[in-house]
Order: C-alpha cells, then sequence, then structure tokens
C-alpha cells in the first residue's frame, strides 16, 4: 500500500461559525505502482486530500500512512522533509512556483533542499529537463521569459528532478493546448510504466481519465463514494447518472460503434487503441 | 495565515449585518469619543454592556473577540512595565530594592487597557459584520463633502476597494506558492539566515509576478467592460438608512452624552 487513509476527516476554520467539513471520514487505499485518478465535483474535497499527502495540511481526525509516514491528528510531524522528497506534488498551474534567475537554478533548487550535492543536483535537474523536452539552450534563460507551456513544464520538472516515489498532480494540463497535453501526461504513464512510480491524478477531464488511469476515486462531498478500477466505474450508468459524471467521448463512439455491428471490447479506450481494433475487424 | 482574525468578515446574517454601514462607521466615531472621554468606571461599564449586546446582536461568538485580543498582549505587557517604572504617584502596593510599585500605575494601565480592549472590539465588530466593499461605499459617502475642494472622492474610495478586495486573493495566492515551495523542500520556520533568504525569495519572487498578473488583468477586464475613470457613475448597490439605523446612532449618541455627563460630574 502507498497510501492509507484511516477515517480522515479535515475540517476548515474549525471552531468558527463558518467551519467547514472538506474531508468526511475517508478510508482510502492508494495502490503502489498504479495510476489513480482522483474526480469528483469544484469543492468535492478533492484539493483538500492531496495537500494532506504532502503534510501541508494534517488531519482533524483520524490518520494517514505514506509509505513509511503516519500523520495523524495532532501529532507533530518530524519527517517533513523526507515525506515531501517522497511525495512529489505537481500544483495547479505550478509555473508560478518559478522564481529563480535561471530555468536550471530552478529545477536544481528541490534536490539541493532535499539535500542531494550541488554536482548531483545539477545532474538531475539536468535529467529532468531532458525528460521534459526542455532545450539546453534554454537552461540558462530566466524561467519568466519563456512560454507558459514551456514554464510548466520546467515547474513539473522540478518537482522530477526531486525524484519522488509517488507523483501527484494536480490538473497538470489545465491550460495547455491538446497536443502539449497529451505529450505531458504520457510522460507521467510512461513514468509509471517504465519506472514503476505510483502517480495520483487529480482532474476535471473525464476523457484523461477514462483514457490512462488504472483506479478512480470519486469524491462526492467530502466522502470517497467509488474507488475501483475506472472502467467498471464509466461502465456504472447508476453511478454515472446519480453523480452525473460526463461519459467519455471514446465511450459514446464506441457504443455507437457497437450498435452498427463492431465488436469492440473495453481495453479500447484511447483512441489509437480504438483506431487499431475497428482496423482489425476492417481487414 | 488562514486564522487571521483581525478584521475578516463573518458571512452570517444578525442584527448588526443588516445596518447600513454608513450607520456602523458613524456608530463607530461616535463610540470613539465615547470610550476616550470619560475617567470614571461607570462610563465604562456602560459602554461594556452597549459593546456586549451589540456582539450579542452580531452572533460573532466571544471566542472570536477573545482571539483579536491576543495580538495586544504584549503590548499591554509593555504598557504596565513603562507605567510601573514611571508612575510615582497613588499608595505604594509593594518595594523591591529601590524599586517601588505604585497603586496608580497598576490603575492608569488598567484604565488604558481597557480602553483598548472596547476599542479593538468595536473595531472587530464592525469589520466582521461588514463586507469590506460595503464599508468603502460608507467612506466614500463620509469623503462626499470633500468633493467641494476637487477631492476625488469616488477614485480613491475605488482604490481602497480594489486594495481591499484583493487582500483574499493574495493572501490565497500565497498559501498557495509557500505550499508549491514547502512540496520542494522550503522549510519556511527554520534555518539559518541564508536559507531563509532563499526561502522568502522563493515566495516573494512569484508573488510579485503574480500580483502584476493579476493587475494587468484586472484593468484589461475594467476597460473591456467599460471603465472610464472619472465618469459619472451609476450604482448597483444603493444604501439607504432605515429606522434601525437611526435607532442605532441614537444610542451612540447616547453613549456619547452618557461619558460625557460622567466626564463633567463624576
Amino acid at each position: 500500500m502507498a497510501i492509507k487513509f484511516k477515517a480522515l476527516s479535515y475540517i476548515y476554520n474549525k471552531d468558527m461559525p463558518y467551519a467547514h467539513k472538506a474531508l468526511d471520514h475517508i478510508d482510502l487505499e492508494i495502490t503502489e505502482g498504479v495510476i489513480t485518478a482522483i474526480i469528483g465535483e469544484t469543492g468535492s474535497g478533492k484539493s483538500t486530500l492531496v495537500e494532506h499527502l504532502n503534510a501541508l495540511l494534517l488531519p482533524s481526525e483520524g490518520s494517514l500512512e505514506i509509505l513509511d509516514y503516519e500523520l495523524a491528528a495532532d501529532k507533530k510531524v518530524r519527517f517533513l522533509k523526507p515525506l515531501r522528497k517522497d511525495v512529489g506534488l505537481v500544483f495547479q498551474f505550478s509555473e508560478y512556483q518559478l522564481f529563480e534567475e535561471t530555468i536550471l537554478k530552478d529545477v536544481t533548487f528541490g534536490p539541493l533542499n532535499f539535500g542531494y550535492s550541488p554536482e548531483e543536483a545539477t545532474q538531475r535537474a539536468k535529467d529532468a529537463l531532458a525528460l521534459l523536452n526542455i532545450p539546453e539552450e534554454l537552461y540558462e534563460k530566466s524561467p519568466l521569459e519563456i512560454s507558459g507551456g514551456q514554464k510548466r513544464r520546467v515547474a513539473i520538472a522540478g518537482i522530477i528532478a526531486c525524484d519522488p516515489k509517488i507523483i501527484v498532480l494536480d490538473e497538470p494540463t489545465a491550460g495547455l493546448d491538446p497536443k502539449g497535453a497529451k505529450q505531458l501526461i504520457e510522460l507521467f504513464i510512461d513514468m509509471n510504466r517504465t519506472l514503476h512510480k505510483t502517480v495520483i491524478l487529480v482532474t476535471h477531464d473525464n476523457e484523461m481519465v477514462y483514457n490512462y488511469a488504472d483506479e478512480t476515486v470519486l469524491l462526492h462531498q467530502g466522502k470517497v463514494v467509488y474507488h475501483g478500477p475506472t472502467l467498471k466505474l464509466f461502465n456504472d450508468k447508476k453511478m454515472t447518472e446519480e453523480y452525473r459524471l460526463l461519459e467519455p467521448q471514446i465511450v459514446t463512439f464506441r457504443n455507437l460503434l457497437i450498435e452498427k455491428g463492431f465488436k469492440l471490447t473495453d481495453e479500447a479506450r484511447t483512441l489509437d487503441k480504438l483506431a487499431e481494433e475497428i482496423r482489425k475487424q476492417l481487414k | 495565515m488562514n486564522n487571521l482574525v483581525f478584521g475578516k468578515y463573518i458571512p452570517i446574517d444578525s442584527f448588526m449585518h443588516r445596518l447600513d454601514p454608513r450607520a456602523k462607521l458613524i456608530g463607530l466615531f461616535v463610540m470613539i469619543f465615547a470610550i476616550f472621554l470619560p475617567k470614571s468606571w461607570w462610563a465604562f461599564l456602560a459602554i461594556g454592556v452597549l459593546v456586549l449586546l451589540a456582539l450579542i446582536s452580531a452572533k460573532i461568538g466571544i471566542r472570536m473577540i477573545v482571539q483579536s485580543f491576543k495580538p495586544m498582549i504584549m503590548m499591554m505587557i509593555f504598557l504596565l512595565v513603562i507605567n510601573a517604572l514611571t508612575v510615582k504617584t497613588g499608595d505604594i502596593l509593594f518595594t523591591y530594592g529601590t524599586f517601588a510599585l505604585y497603586s496608580d500605575a497598576l490603575y492608569n494601565t488598567l484604565f488604558v487597557i481597557v480602553r483598548l480592549l472596547l476599542m479593538i472590539s468595536l473595531t472587530t465588530l464592525l469589520t466582521a459584520t461588514t463586507k469590506p466593499l460595503d464599508l468603502t461605499l460608507a467612506i466614500e459617502w463620509l469623503l462626499k463633502p470633500l468633493e467641494i475642494v476637487k477631492f476625488p472622492t469616488y477614485e480613491v474610495a475605488l482604490m481602497v476597494s480594489i486594495a481591499l478586495r484583493f487582500i483574499p486573493t493574495i493572501i490565497e495566492e500565497t498559501i498557495r506558492i509557500m505550499n508549491a515551495q514547502k512540496s520542494r523542500g522550503v522549510d519556511f520556520e527554520n534555518g539559518n539566515l541564508s536559507s531563509k533568504i532563499s526561502s522568502i525569495l522563493s515566495l516573494i519572487v512569484p508573488l510579485f509576478s503574480v500580483a502584476f498578473e493579476r493587475a494587468y488583468e484586472l484593468a484589461d477586464a475594467m476597460e473591456a467592460r467599460g471603465y472610464v475613470p472619472g465618469a459619472e457613475r451609476t450604482r448597483y448597490h444603493i444604501l439607504r438608512f432605515h429606522l434601525r439605523d437611526f435607532f442605532y446612532i441614537f444610542i451612540c449618541i447616547a453613549a456619547l452624552a452618557f461619558s460625557i455627563f460622567t466626564r463633567i460630574y463624576l
């Protein structure tokens, strides 16, 4: 188990007249090495849940195990740095975290904080930047001068360079063009498949969830209402109707094709795979 | 930072919330005089009861008021020390070596503290029950007479309301950037001087760039919606005085009258 929530609740503005329970007795186990999507309407508690994974918020009630660390209500945390190194959080609009004079320095910032030697940190930064397709001639440029999409990739490189075991992404593709978004998400899928990183994807984009996530957690008003295989959730008409989940286009398309006599499986969950299955039958 | 109490609006409905912001602002000014004039405990008792009634009718809870006192504790201690060292009148309460504590020192300090506590309660009451934007409307209204001398009332009020409007946004932004940097291993609480400076930089630089970006966006948005500086404008929200507003101001004036009375006759 990579992450285990045990009856965890979080209350904003506790003891104030306008206290708000954002997470309500969450019991949840996130499996190591898989891609888990966390979905739910705005205000369902997704971000609150994610902030617990880096001890940015501590549980009001209950507890949370992440790898070998345990967070509990009213317990002082002594392992902030190692925890934050092992769990890399890529925030929404992560480009706003850039601040150093040069791109290379900015990406080196995280690894240096987590105790890598300067040489090692620079090497990690260069590897991460290369992984994210940032050309070498940009390394000495200011991170505030490059395009929005590049900024996002530099910011993400800053997290990858710390070599986290778990990567948490909060709307990583918001505001990116479709091609850039696809490249980015496939990079994380690749990191999951080859380096066996646990990937947690927080998003509103059901297409992305359906295409890539092995498992899905559905939050509703601070409670977990579904946790299991992604395909099962979107095949469950009762669930999708009750929680008003938008059917992924690929499902709609596939169902229309099935009506017309094609024999297609659930495995055709990305456009490429669907095309492949169709091609086989046309031969 | 989310626990900042002073100046925070509490979005509930109560008698105090429904009052006209202008009435509340005038009431506050009147009460400032009522609090600082008297030298008798009777006046403080009367004002204290009124403040308590106002707090109860605002439904914001004593707990919050007590929390807003917390930042003042250091100042109170400081006051007590200064008074103890300088005031040499009244009875001697005790001596320690060459130092003697006089009763007037305690008495004066207590006086100032009571005044401060009443003031803080009243201002917290105002900000907790009045939306910042309503407050600027009230300030604008009070500044109206200055238009005769070509004082740009509306522009000033707009500047104040934009500033107020963006405080929570900037706080939110600050928390977001702090969280992002914490995730990258920045420790904002501990560390030596050079790491402190670098951690502050990692917060300030993005914050500035966000603030400027927002400012440009806001200016564009305002122009796109036809904002012309200095143009005559109508309001969506029109403030109207009700009976309860006059009642509230009347009570404040009565309190002032009572404290003037105690100042002269008691």
